[in-house]
């Protein structure tokens, strides 16, 4: 296990790299400096804050600089919030960001899971039929349709819970970014738990297990439940890449302070490093999260052994 | 066993897989009104625009966020700008929807080559060209495709690229799966020791075997792509003035939901029935072409 | 006569499909009486499992049980079908127990197997702790697990096919049940883990004094472990009584089908004099088993350093078990699969061609499979099946022309021609290997190699295969290679034998010799577990 899992680290090195160069040189190719936009600026004031951001410099040696300033934790500084560092930022921004991400996947799953279940066990029944047409419509409609639509009639209509805002994490303020956030993903867990559970219900060893004589609530939970969700788990993974990218317009939707909301006024306002240290970021959450499942996986399957190889 | 045994009776006329998998779909009522639904609703926004009385832009200046009514001749209400709705929707679903099927047929074109000649030409090449995509999958996509919309302007053109060079991963994967499972049957062997040429080989029996999961594959890409081209526009990085999209159309209602809820809603009902409705005939596909039930 | 223990009275099955009832079995009756072992015999279809499912109480969603199923192994009289859920429980793994066909599927992957089986005594038993424990050690010893004291650690996927319906068989025998359903038990595995698990069955039984109700297609199988039999056709009961009076007066037609289909007839030897049309010396071929980017792969030798000849008209059969490379073997002899060594066809040095070069010999040697679901391209017709080879070999050919050769393909086979614009899917197991046969036939070939060409069918098809292949040989003085694990197909159709293992040859003679006089202990062994030393019927 262990070897394994450093063998996944390392294979995470690359991916990384790839992302951190791909970004970079995109950046680099952009038409127009950073500081384009502004009033036109005097032009030794514009070469002094070149020189200052080390942008008059070959591209290449930028590229050993923000690789070398990476390494140490520092994605450079912001070129429209003058007064922070990227990592600032972003430091400022996770922890509002996590707990969000955090509370939509507990959500997802919490919900998803028994949704499945029920509807496999009550398989062709009105039941069944409810929650999958209800699951099939959370697949449809897209997070930034069902965030509007929520805040509208519960914060406007109803006016129960407040339409935006943090308030540094009440739980009012939570709700309805949550529950915006994992509709989709309890929809797709709800429909891949379903059919696995179907399957691993006609399964050779459930019948093994009703042939031992044990009552069926025994053969589901102990039985069927586990393998039927090893496909949940391994779909973790791009759960949480689609929490992490629907966080984006969540936040933008109900004004959240999380990183989210930095990215997307980042990237309309074109302030290149903001924009890529988020991307870096992201993309090293994403590698770090899939290892985690890739693991949590392995650690669930015993038909899985990684050390042999 | 038993269900195979009784219905194995050779039936009367003959089908072949395909006219019999279309009969399936048909009984599949949920299905067969998707599809129906899906052409009107295609109809609707390449012709709509011209049966509706306004013009893309055209501002009515009797009418600024004027509520959906029938005497007015703005069926859907205006907004803040006073220009028709209806029209402005029928415009973005025929962009929505030139791009799902551009993008799809990028990721299609790719997917199917890559996949088909990693999986019929197998060992070293095959596990290389899986490395590649393996990687590509772990990279955060969406960022990157933001990026290049931060990077590069807006440009529709380069919507279609991006998505499609995104999407088609998924689709090489099946390909590759099926053409390597259909490689080791019997009838592919056969087929080798007939002395058919490679080329006869992809032609009649992996392309026409492999073709039902590519259906099925794009069925579900198609609302995939819609969904990600209306996502950008949504943060505002998907197409530019005069040009809108449904994304745009619902993230301009969003801003003006508690004066104007029409303009959130009707966009945004589009956008919904239109995937769902995609989702349902993927569904209704697969179950139709499901090899299971062969 | 012991008393009886379960009695089947009218049972009727209906399974209530979307486009109609489909009855699965009608009007079963019969009586199987404590400690006594009863068959039920069918070919796939006939309903036997349904019937063996029914009495736990496992039928499939879809289906509707009437009738009665007596059982007399608890308290007072029940009927199996109307007891109440909490009862049924109580008997199930209890006082009846069953194991599968599917020793692979059967156990949960999830869980060690030592766990397994401690769950059905927590459920019907005191037992609790170390005495738990030291119960299903016990188990496992008795059902031959080695080592068992590890092995109650282990997840069924470390164990094998064998091993595996040895953890099933000490499940179902935790709680001393009264009655073992064993549905194909053996079905699944090699022909000598076969054996050992059916010797372990009968052991075992006379230990615990259990009634056994088995359930098999295969009449060797019956022969040696029944003491009565039931015949299923239909999903009806075609004929019932004692193993041996069945056996040598069987009365009813299907029966006498059943018993006569045994392989029977031997294939005169070639002379010496006839011309070699193949010969091949040190064949061997590997596969890689690790899948590197770079630097070397390890490889796995599956077929090694193999010499062999066949003459013209001549039989060649090669038996083994799953893995003794029988197969691969004849792929390399096709150059369907890579091989170093020689290999001359008709004097031709067929190692030495690429693809091109191989390809006008490819209408000389041809290839019918084992599996007759998988060998047909599901999305051509029957016709365009056929008429595949001819294109490739006859391009010249105009598309009338070409018909009227699949059309006499057809004829050959005994297939309506008129059935050739249909798909695969709408024909039988049967029909499909005839229509392999005849897609091979076409070219005009001199030398067949049917690999399993009869495996995957119903014995009485199986016949009607055999006879078609004899005809065959005749008519058109074809060569066959002959690849099969199933040692009386053989004896019937081969001249020569070569017996396989692990990749090798471990003894070869002509058929007569190898079957009266086999050298070698493998051998033997096989044959045993074949049943051929009993008289062929």
């Amino acid at each position: 296990m262990l070897s394994y899992t450093l063998k996944r680290l390392l294979q995470a090195i690359p991916t990384l790299w790839i992302v951190i160069t791909l970004s970079f040189f995109l950046m680099h190719l952009a038409p127009g400096g950073p500081f384009d936009g502004e009033r036109q600026l005097p032009p030794e004031i514009e070469a002094n804050l070149l020189a200052s951001y080390g942008l008059d410099k070959p591209v290449w040696a930028q590229y050993f600089t923000y690789m070398g300033n990476l390494l140490q934790g520092d994605l450079g500084p912001s070129f429209k919030y003058k007064d922070f560092s990227v990592t600032e930022l972003v430091a400022q921004g996770f922890p509002v960001s996590l707990e969000l991400g955090m509370w939509a996947i507990g959500l997802a799953l919490l919900v998803g899971i028994p949704m499945g279940v029920i509807a496999a066990l009550k398989r062709n029944s009105t039941v069944d039929y409810m929650v999958m047409g209800t699951a099939l419509a959370g697949v449809a409609i897209p997070n930034f349709v069902i965030a509007p639509l929520l805040a509208l009639v519960f914060g406007v209509f109803l006016a129960w819970l407040p339409v935006g805002g943090w308030n540094d994490g009440h739980w009012k303020n939570m709700i309805l970014p949550v529950v915006a956030l994992s509709i989709q993903q309890i929809a797709y867990i709800a429909r891949m738990m379903r059919a696995s559970m179907i399957e691993v219900l006609g399964s050779h060893f459930v019948r093994t297990a009703r042939a031992k004589g044990l009552s069926e609530i025994a053969v589901i939970f102990r039985h069927a439940l586990r393998p039927a969700m090893l496909p949940v788990i391994s779909y973790l993974g791009p759960a949480i890449a689609g929490i992490i990218t629907g966080s984006v317009v969540i936040e933008q939707i109900f004004g959240i302070p999380g990183i989210g909301r930095y990215f997307v006024q980042a990237a309309l306002n074109r302030d290149y490093t903001l924009v890529m240290g988020t991307v870096v970021f992201y993309g090293a959450l994403i590698v770090l999260f899939n290892l985690i499942v890739d693991l949590l996986y392995s650690a669930l399957d015993p038909q899985i052994r990684y050390d042999n190889e | 066993m038993i269900m195979n045994n009784a219905t194995s009776a050779p039936p009367v006329a003959s089908n072949s897989l395909g006219r019999e998998a279309w009969r399936r779909l048909r009984q599949n009522s949920a299905a067969t009104a998707s599809l129906v639904l899906l052409i009107i609703i295609a109809l609707a926004c390449l012709l709509g625009p011209w049966l509706t009385p306004w013009a893309l832009d055209e501002v009515d200046w009797n009418a600024f966020l004027a509520p959906p009514s029938i005497e007015s001749g703005h069926y859907a209400g205006t907004d803040a700008n006073g220009r028709d709705l209806l029209t402005r929707v029928f415009h973005g679903g025929q962009i929505s929807l030139s791009v799902a099927l551009v993008a799809t047929l990028v990721s299609l074109v790719i997917g199917v080559l890559y996949g088909a000649i990693a999986g019929y030409v197998g060992g070293r090449v095959d596990n290389l060209m899986m490395r590649f995509v393996d990687i590509m999958y772990s990279l955060p996509f969406m960022f990157m495709v933001i990026l290049l919309m931060v990077v590069f302007g807006r440009n529709i053109l380069l919507i279609y690229a991006a998505i499609g060079a995104v999407e088609w991963l998924d689709m090489s994967r099946i390909v590759r799966g099926q053409v390597l499972a259909l490689k080791r049957r019997e009838f592919v062997e056969a087929a080798h020791a007939l002395g058919v040429s490679s080329f006869k080989i992809v032609t009649r029996h992996l392309i026409p075997n492999a073709i039902g999961p590519v259906i099925i594959y794009v069925t579900l890409t198609v609302p995939k792509v819609i969904l990600l081209e209306s996502f950008l526009s949504f943060l505002g990085l998907g197409v530019q003035e005069p040009l809108t999209s449904w994304g745009v159309l619902i993230s301009e209602g969003k801003d003006m939901m508690e004066t104007a809820p029409w303009m959130l809603i009707i966009p945004s009902a589009f956008l919904a029935i239109t995937l769902l409705c995609l989702n349902f005939l993927g569904d209704g596909l697969r179950d139709a072409l499901d090899p299971k039930t062969r | 006569m012991s008393q009886p223990l379960l009695e089947f009275d009218r049972l009727r099955v209906d399974f209530d499909l979307p486009n109609g009832t489909v009855t699965a079995v009608k009007d079963v009756s019969f009586t199987l009486r404590k400690g006594e072992t009863l068959a039920l015999v069918g070919e796939s279809g006939s309903g036997k499992s349904i019937t063996s499912t029914a009495v736990m109480g496992l039928l499939p969603e879809l289906a509707r049980a009437t009738g009665t199923i007596r059982w007399h192994g608890g308290s007072g009289d029940e009927n199996l079908l109307t007891v109440n859920r909490k009862r049924l429980r109580a008997i199930r793994g209890n006082e009846i127990s069953m194991i599968f066909q599917e020793p692979m599927t059967s156990l949960n992957p999830m869980h060690r197997v030592g766990r397994q089986i401690r769950e059905v005594l927590h459920k019907h038993t005191p037992l609790r702790g170390n005495n738990a424990y030291l119960r299903v050690v016990e188990l496992l010893e008795q059902v031959g697990i080695p080592e068992p004291k590890r092995r109650i650690d282990s997840y069924p996927h470390e164990l094998s096919g064998g091993q595996r319906q040895r953890v099933m068989i000490a499940m179902a025998l935790a709680c001393e049940p009264q009655l073992l359903i064993a549905d194909e038990p053996t079905t699944a595995l090699d022909v000598t883990v076969q054996a050992q698990i059916l010797a372990l069955l009968k052991d075992l039984q006379a230990r615990y004094g259990m009634a056994i109700l088995f359930i098999t297609h295969d009449l060797g199988v019956v022969r040696h472990l029944a003491d009565s039999v039931c015949v299923m056709q239909h999903g009806e009961i075609v004929e019932a009584g004692a193993t041996k009076a069945l056996f040598q007066a069987p009365q009813h037609p299907y029966t006498q089908m059943l018993i006569d289909a045994n392989p029977s007839g031997h294939k005169a030897a070639v002379p010496d004099s006839a011309p070699v049309l193949l010969t091949a010396q040190h064949i061997g071929v590997r596969f890689p088993i690790t899948k590197r980017l770079f630097g070397p792969n390890r490889y796995f030798e599956a077929v090694k350093n193999i010499d062999l000849t066949l003459r013209k008209g001549q039989t060649l059969g090669i038996v083994g078990e799953s893995g003794s490379g029988k197969t691969t073997l004849g792929r390399a002899l096709l150059r369907l699969v890579k091989s170093h060594g020689n290999i001359h066809f008709d004097d031709i040095d067929v190692g030495q061609l690429d693809r091109a070069g191989m390809r006008p010999l490819r209408s000389r040697m041809q290839v019918v499979f084992q599996d007759p679901f998988g060998s047909l391209s599901p999305r051509m017709t029957v016709g365009e099946i056929i008429g595949e080879g001819l294109r490739v070999h006859q391009p010249l050919l105009r598309r009338a022309e070409r018909d009227d050769q699949v059309i006499q393909a057809l004829e050959e086979v005994a297939l309506d021609p008129a059935h050739r614009h249909r798909y695969p899917h709408e024909f039988s197991g049967g029909q499909r290997q005839r229509i392999a046969i005849a897609r091979a036939l076409v070219v005009k070939p001199e030398f067949l190699l049917l690999d399993e060409p009869t495996s995957a069918l119903d014995r009485s098809v199986q016949m009607t295969v055999i006879k078609l292949l004899r005809d065959l040989q005749q008519r058109h003085g074809l060569t066959y290679l002959f690849i099969s694990h199933d040692l009386a197909v053989v004896r019937a159709l081969a001249d020569e034998v070569i017996v396989m293992r692990q990749g090798e040859i471990i003894e070869q003679n002509d058929t007569q010799s190898l079957f009266n006089a086999p050298r070698e202990t493998y051998t033997r062994e096989l044959m045993r577990a074949a049943f051929l030393d009993s008289p062929a019927a």
